[in-house]
């Protein structure tokens, strides 16, 4: 038996080591004295032991813990919209200055970004069994776009009225795997061992590292996926068995419905091939950009900006009630197959509105949440 | 586990308003933070609470989240601050001094059998963990379970290195004599 004055030094060089505190002399003292006085070996390795058990984890109590700080604070978490509402006067100053200081205006007055976190906490709490199953829920609002960066850091640009989905456990384990339901563009981290794939309705998308679009609206005719960099595997859930492998400015589009032909999103009309039935029609067109606004159609949104070209105004309408997450009714028949064009940025719906009337006309009115178009 | 560079990762994630990242700190950090503030408060709901402004004024500054040394440490002081803040509040200061503290700390070994440990064994390390001195528990809960070092449990107490030091060295050596007797006793 070591001496008092020694047992002393030796707890607490062992609660050095234990805290990794000790210095590579003091580990070796530790040993010294173990060697010396083997009847401390029990008592060292049963604290070793303890010390090292992994903290026990109340994920449960913990996320419940979670919605319940969310929801206290719940003006933190959940921006409202706050587009700005222009008075009738202001608006009929035709001047450009005006119309300059409104732009400016609603820059500055614009909501940033405001997600709505969905939990899977009543399932997870419902039964142990699926406790394991922690999805991950980021989704926007129509009038709000978010950012958010995953856990391997691949970037997401989500756009209003879209839902992201993942495994917290398995990303990033052997595949990273997400759901997207709306539009999202990717920026992924490469990384070979892992490839990054997303499903969709539609069909799912395998990729190494690369930077693309997909649109994928349940309340769309068409499924998109558009490559800017990189290359991306498409797989239709249709049929498995066949890839399409993406090359960088292409653009593939398939139609949600089966229909006869497609109307791309960007209004390009296109007669496809009546395929085997049943088969959802395919078509890969190269991205082009838009030589007067120097903006690709299709990630236009990721630069917070509201684009179309050529499109009809029955599509344009779901398009600005998800920019600025009000509704809108077009009441008269004869005007859903208008086509227009526009680009806006920190436009009022108010304005948008407005500048479309010019060019083709129609009368709209506000009605609470609801635009009607007359 | 909680290694500095991830937890520092998922600051910078927050500084870009990123919730997932939020999230998971809040995930990582809420039992742990919640046992600390217990410990003085004694009360479920106050510690929710306090638990709560924590995190919230994490997300409220994030934009100058590069001023945060160490965000783990942050949290902790933080944590102690509201803490302290409330009790003063409620007139309630004594319960602000570290010999008043009750720590609980978590079974020596949640699952002894796994760990080749018999459930004597075990229960004669809860109830010599148990035994510690209020200060002396703390300390060492503080540095096992919340893995925090010498110089930043010092730093959170307000005491000297070479206490936290000791108050270690002192929960091991009465630990250990509780087991040793038992292991001559079998």
């Amino acid at each position: 038996m070591i001496m008092d004055q020694s047992q002393n030094q030796f707890w607490n060089l062992l609660s050095k080591k234990l805290s990794n505190e000790a210095s590579p002399q003091e580990l070796q003292e530790v040993e010294i004295i173990l060697l010396n006085n083997p009847e401390l070996h029990h008592q060292a390795d049963l604290l070793t032991k303890m010390w090292q058990q992994e903290a026990k984890k109340n994920k449960v109590g913990s996320e419940a813990a979670y919605v319940r700080h969310i929801m206290k604070h719940k003006d933190d978490f959940f921006t409202e919209e706050h587009h700005q509402d222009i008075t009738v006067e202001d608006f009929e100053k035709p001047s450009f200055f005006t119309k300059r200081r409104l732009a400016l205006f609603s820059l500055v007055a614009f909501t940033l970004i405001a997600t709505g976190v969905i939990y899977f906490l009543t399932q997870r709490t419902k039964s142990a069994s699926v406790a394991a199953e922690a999805i991950s829920s980021v989704a926007t609002k129509n009038g709000n776009r978010t950012k958010l960066i995953l856990p391997d850091g691949s970037q997401v640009w989500l756009n209003a009225g879209s839902n992201l989905d993942y495994n917290i456990a398995d990303f990033n384990k052997e595949v990273r795997e997400v759901s997207l339901n709306g539009e999202a563009y990717f920026d992924v981290t490469k990384n070979a061992d892992k490839p990054f794939i997303i499903h969709t309705k539609k069909m799912d998308i395998k990729v190494i590292g690369t930077a693309f679009n997909i649109r994928s609206y349940n309340d769309e005719k068409i499924t998109e996926a558009s490559l800017i960099r990189g290359s991306i595997e498409v797989t239709l859930k249709d049929r498995k068995d066949q890839k399409i492998i993406l090359k960088p400015n292409e653009k593939i589009s398939i139609a949600n419905e089966e229909t006869q032909n497609i109307v791309l999103n960007n209004g390009q009309k296109v007669d496809v091939k009546k395929d085997a039935k049943s088969v959802p029609q395919i078509l890969v067109t190269d991205l082009k950009s838009n030589p007067v606004y120097n903006i690709i159609p299709e990630i236009a949104w990721t630069q917070n900006k509201l684009y179309f070209e050529d499109q009809s105004l029955e599509d344009i309408g779901p398009m600005i009630e998800r920019w600025f997450g009000k509704e809108v009714v077009i009441e008269k028949e004869s005007l859903k197959k208008v086509r227009y064009t526009g680009n806006f940025e920190n436009e009022t719906m108010e304005e948008v509105l407005s500048y479309l009337k010019l060019s083709k006309p129609f009368n709209f009115r506000f009605e609470n949440d609801t635009v009607v178009i007359y | 586990m909680d290694r500095q560079e991830d937890i520092a990762r998922l600051g910078e994630r927050i500084a870009n308003d990123d919730q997932l990242a939020y999230r998971e700190l809040f995930i990582q950090f809420y039992n742990k933070l919640s046992r600390f503030v217990m410990g003085f408060t004694k009360s479920k709901e106050l510690t929710d609470e306090i638990v709560s402004d924590v995190f919230i004024n994490i997300w409220r500054r994030r934009k100058n989240m590069e001023e945060i040394k160490n965000l783990k440490l942050y949290l902790y002081i933080s944590a102690k601050n509201i803490t302290f803040n409330y009790l003063k509040k409620l007139h309630r200061e004594n319960l602000a001094d570290l010999d008043m503290v009750e720590i609980e700390p978590q079974d020596p070994f949640s699952d002894p059998g796994a760990a080749m440990i018999t459930r004597e064994m075990n229960l004669k390390l809860r109830s010599a963990i148990n035994d510690l001195p209020p200060r002396c528990k703390l300390i060492f809960t503080l540095l096992k379970e919340d893995g925090l070092s010498y110089k930043q449990t010092a730093q959170l107490l307000n005491i000297s290195e070479s206490t936290v030091e000791n108050q270690l060295s002192i929960a091991l050596k009465k630990i250990s004599g509780a087991i040793r007797y038992s292991f001559r006793n079998n």
